[in-house]
């Protein structure tokens, strides 16, 4: 028991600092709570720096400690960091500054959760503790549209979550444990097992916002403040797609689970682009874009148990989604949600104009930036899995990709005044450090694969 | 030991990033800046050619881990089809940067673009790991995006965009590849030499490889029917735009044939080449006769172009198609030589349509009119140039084109109707010489000032080297050769 509860540090560092910057709201210190957050949130990605090459289960084999989920916490917690440095502009002087770093931070849990189960329960718990913190987080700024859209979110949740669970129950009822590690053992009933693994991509494949379970997200991440839809758009999403990877390592490919998986694939890329293409909404269009790079996820993780490459690809590809994604709406939100807001940017302001070029590209997947090893690697995986068809599908998205991004980037460097909100401090800083993760992530990407 | 290739390679770029850190610089300090710079890895890449290469495999290698969990590293060096275009792109980058001198629009980041584009043209050439060669040769794509983009004529938003999309387009297939003999290989590494050593790909797997690699370097080259962006995005860009897209970015395409396709997958396309073979026949035929047809003097350049690459593109699968070595070295001399004369001359004459049409605002042949008379050095640079480009004995084309020729006979005799194009370019540049030098000088031109000692600066070293190579062209062709002689398919 001492020995799992070390190994679970970081997780308790990161709960202590959700309470710790509760308590300070309680007492009214919004500073000291964003202080507590923060310096929390450092210690525990600290602490799990650690875990890095440690490869075991915790709680009788239902949490794993091993490289997805140590690797989830380096990357989900300086993520978390830079939302929550987005979201002080948004709240600051607001009545309940500190509730919004502190439900940032549960929810943060929530995916790092997520992100090491490998028992039933741990999914059913880390879904619920994002989802709650993420309504609140949605319904915040307590306008007709945040409440819309936190309603439409938590609406959609709820049917899949449950959906989820009653899957969960085929599984349980099958193998008699609620164990992933035990589900290959029920050969006898492939059908119990598919219909439970169709119901886990239901529950995950809306947090992950994949195709068909998408719709919440661009409504949502349009009525939320600017900083909880690009918190949403990486940390949860993340956290799921971790959890699926979690899930197909225990899966015997035998019952067909890649095809699904395949199949999800191409429609969230193809889907997600094509509705990108016609938005004139800066955030509905990262919203679709970022439903379009969930797909890309999937090539690694239908690569998992085949191919070497799976797992470095899967994690190298969120640091750099989580790079670019958080650097992408760090520039939005000081510039504009409509594309209009985009004319002459580069003129005006030309190391933001060139850092929101950078993330765009980097999304596209052109070298040297993280896009590209990331998706590089995917494609790699995917191939490596026998699944060619699906990294040419890819391939072809992301030309397809090139023209939604284009869709930005061309107005930034067109002649025009951007009429350019004043950038805030945090805003800079977050701006500098996405462009430096997406550069380092491209040319160390090293440091990813072991 | 310097590592001289790395240094050659990054140099450009130390520049880059020196212009755009100071604060405030003034137009001169930016020029001079990168004047040096660009003369500095001429020196680089002079040193280089001094020190040849051993004609076995690649010579100058240097090596640095990168990612060794998938094998892939830093590693470049030079054999002899890639040192003539190192050297190429070092003299064409510091001429254009010489021409670019004049300009005051934003110099900083035109000439930091200008020096990054440098970088990733030496890398191209240069690399040797499948990873490193793809991001050299998709990051020139997004500096020439810009540089059309942000400097280009009337429709150049339109041309940048469609340039851009369409080579994107065009290298994915290549990045499909690359992963292929990634995986094939029996020990997974992205080691181009490994590559060459030992063919990972065979059968249908090689046969799709080198489908892809045909695919994207047929955007770059560009050969038919994939050549449609570049009418447009030589018309639109910049001066400097075209000399570097024509002069050194087609030669990505031609280069990657002969590094990847053919060295690579060497059976898959004995197998293809006589497909490959029409393909380059009816490019270089297609060219010649587009290029008749042009009434614009750039668009006409610009299509010669095609015409050109495809005599290369005929030169290297006589390569593959022929079993007899030496045959084989004569082909790929040919077309290798082809590759570095094209971007001398190419270079030479976007600078002086460019030139002319800084001065008369208008590319129309018909507008002009005996501007030999008014404008007499740009007129007889011209006339040199394009008796160059038309391959006139003792200019640079014609040991190039012959060597080619000479090893089709030899192959493929039937092919050799590629000839003909020779003959249409011919007449295509008569004809623009005509229109445009000779006859009575018009009026609406008598003020037009002759070459000012920057142009001269530009143009003059570019004919110096045409006419040196056309006369001599053992001073090229012996680093070449030592390659393609030693070269076993």
């Amino acid at each position: 028991m001492g020995r799992d509860l070390a190994l679970l540090a970081p997780e308790i560092a990161v709960l202590l600092t959700a309470v710790g910057a509760l308590i300070a709201e309680m007492l009214r210190r919004p500073r000291i709570s964003l202080i507590t957050a923060v310096v929390g949130l450092v210690v525990a990605t600290g602490l799990a720096l650690r875990l890095l090459g440690t490869d075991t289960t915790i709680f009788g084999g239902s949490f794993r400690i091993d490289t997805l989920s140590t690797w989830a916490k380096l990357i989900l917690l300086p993520a978390t960091v830079l939302s929550m440095l987005l979201a002080r502009v948004d709240v600051r002087g607001s009545a309940r500054e500190g509730t919004v770093y502190s439900l940032l931070i549960f929810s943060t849990l929530g995916a790092l959760v997520l992100a090491g189960a490998a028992d039933t329960m741990f999914l059913v718990l880390g879904t619920l503790l994002t989802g709650l913190a993420t309504f609140a987080l949605v319904a915040y700024p307590d306008t007709d549209p945040a409440t819309e859209a936190a309603m439409k979110f938590f609406v959609f949740a709820s049917v899949t979550t449950s959906i989820m669970i009653f899957g969960l129950s085929y599984w349980f009822g099958a193998s008699g444990s609620t164990l992933i590690a035990d589900l290959p053992a029920m050969d006898s009933m492939p059908l119990a097992v598919i219909l439970g693994f169709v119901a886990v991509v239901v529950g995950l494949g809306y947090k992950a916002s994949l195709v068909p379970f998408h719709f919440w997200a661009p409504d949502a991440y349009e009525g939320a403040p600017l900083s909880i839809a690009a918190y949403l758009s990486v940390v949860p999403k993340i956290g799921a797609l971790f959890a699926l990877t979690q899930v197909v390592r225990d899966l015997p490919p035998e019952i067909g689970w890649t095809a699904v998986i395949a199949g999800l694939a191409v429609l969230s890329m193809t889907y997600g682009y094509l509705a990108a293409l016609v938005q004139d909404n800066v955030i509905r269009l990262l919203a679709y874009s970022s439903i379009a790079q969930s797909g890309y996820f999937l090539l690694g993780i239908l690569a998992v148990g085949s191919s070497e490459l799976a797992l470095p690809s899967i994690i190298l590809f969120a640091a750099a989604y989580a790079a670019m994604n958080l650097g992408a709406f760090a520039v939005a939100a000081t510039t504009g949600r409509t594309l209009n807001d985009f004319d002459g940017l580069g003129r005006t302001r030309p190391l933001m104009g060139i850092a929101m070029v950078m993330f765009l590209l980097s999304l596209v997947g052109i070298p040297p930036l993280a896009g590209f090893v990331g998706k590089f690697m995917l494609f790699g995986a995917a191939i490596d899995a026998q699944f060619t068809w699906l990294a040419v599908a890819a391939i072809v998205n992301s030309v397809l990709s090139l023209a939604v991004y284009l869709r930005i980037i061309v107005p930034i460097y067109r002649s025009g005044e951007s009429a350019s909100a004043a950038t805030d401090p945090w805003h800079g800083i977050v701006v500098i450090t996405a462009f430096a993760a997406t550069l380092i992530i491209g040319l160390a990407a090293q440091l990813f694969i072991v | 030991m310097l590592p001289l290739v790395s240094l050659t390679l990054f140099l450009p770029l130390v520049g880059a990033v020196l212009i755009l850190c100071l604060p405030k610089p003034t137009a001169r300090t930016v020029h001079s800046i990168a004047i040096v710079s660009a003369a500095l890895t001429l020196v680089g890449a002079l040193a280089m050619w001094l020190q040849g290469v051993s004609g076995d495999g690649f010579s100058q290698v240097e090596e640095l881990e990168w990612m060794p969990a998938i094998g892939a590293a830093y590693r470049v060096g030079v054999d002899g089809i890639s040192l003539p275009l190192v050297l190429l792109s070092a003299v064409l980058f510091l001429v254009s940067l010489i021409y670019a001198s004049s300009l005051r629009d934003r110099p900083r980041a035109y000439v930091a673009l200008i020096l990054l584009l440098e970088t990733t043209a030496i890398g191209t050439f240069t690399a040797l790991d499948g990873i490193l060669f793809y991001v050299f040769f998709e990051v020139s794509l997004v500096s020439m995006y810009f540089m059309i983009a942000g400097w280009g004529h009337e429709d150049r938003q339109r041309a940048a965009l469609m340039f851009f999309i369409y080579t994107l387009l065009g290298s994915l297939p290549l990045l499909l590849a690359i992963l292929g003999l990634y995986l094939g290989s029996p020990d997974p590494t992205f080691d181009m030499r490994a590559w060459i050593a030992n063919p990972p790909l065979e059968g249908a797997a090689a046969m799709w490889a080198l489908i892809a690699m045909l695919i994207t370097f047929a955007v770059k080259i560009p050969a038919i029917p994939l050549h449609t962006w570049l009418p447009a995005a030589h018309v639109q860009a910049p001066t400097v735009g075209s000399v570097i897209l024509a002069g050194i970015m087609l030669k990505f395409g031609t280069y990657g044939l002969v590094r990847f396709a053919l060295q690579m997958t060497p059976d898959a396309f004995r197998e293809a080449g006589i497909v490959v073979l029409v393909f380059g026949v009816v490019s270089a035929i297609y060219g010649a006769f587009a290029a008749l047809a042009q009434t614009d003097l750039k668009r006409l350049v610009a299509y010669t172009s095609v015409n050109h690459m495809g005599y290369v593109i005929v030169g290297v699968s006589a390569a593959a198609l022929t079993l007899d070595p030496a045959v084989r070295a004569t082909a790929l001399d040919g077309a290798v030589l082809q590759m570095f004369s094209h971007g001398l001359v190419t270079g030479a004459l976007f600078f002086l349509v460019g030139m002319i049409q800084e001065r008369a605002h208008t590319r129309e042949m018909g507008e002009f009119g005996g501007l030999l008379k008014t404008v007499p050095l740009l007129g007889w640079s011209f006339v040199l140039a394009a008796f160059a480009s038309l391959g006139l004995p003792g200019l640079a084309h014609f040991p190039a084109e012959f060597q080619i020729f000479l090893a089709t006979l030899g192959t493929t005799p039937i092919a050799v109707v590629v000839i003909l194009g020779i003959a249409i370019i011919a007449g295509t540049f008569l004809k623009a010489l005509r229109e445009t030098f000779l006859g009575e000088p018009r009026d609406r031109w008598n003020k037009m000032p002759d070459l000012s000692p920057r142009e001269i600066l530009a143009v003059a070293p570019l004919l110096v080297l045409t006419v040196a190579t056309g006369v001599a062209p053992s001073w090229v062709l012996d680093v070449i050769h030592r390659t393609t002689s030693a070269l076993v398919l």
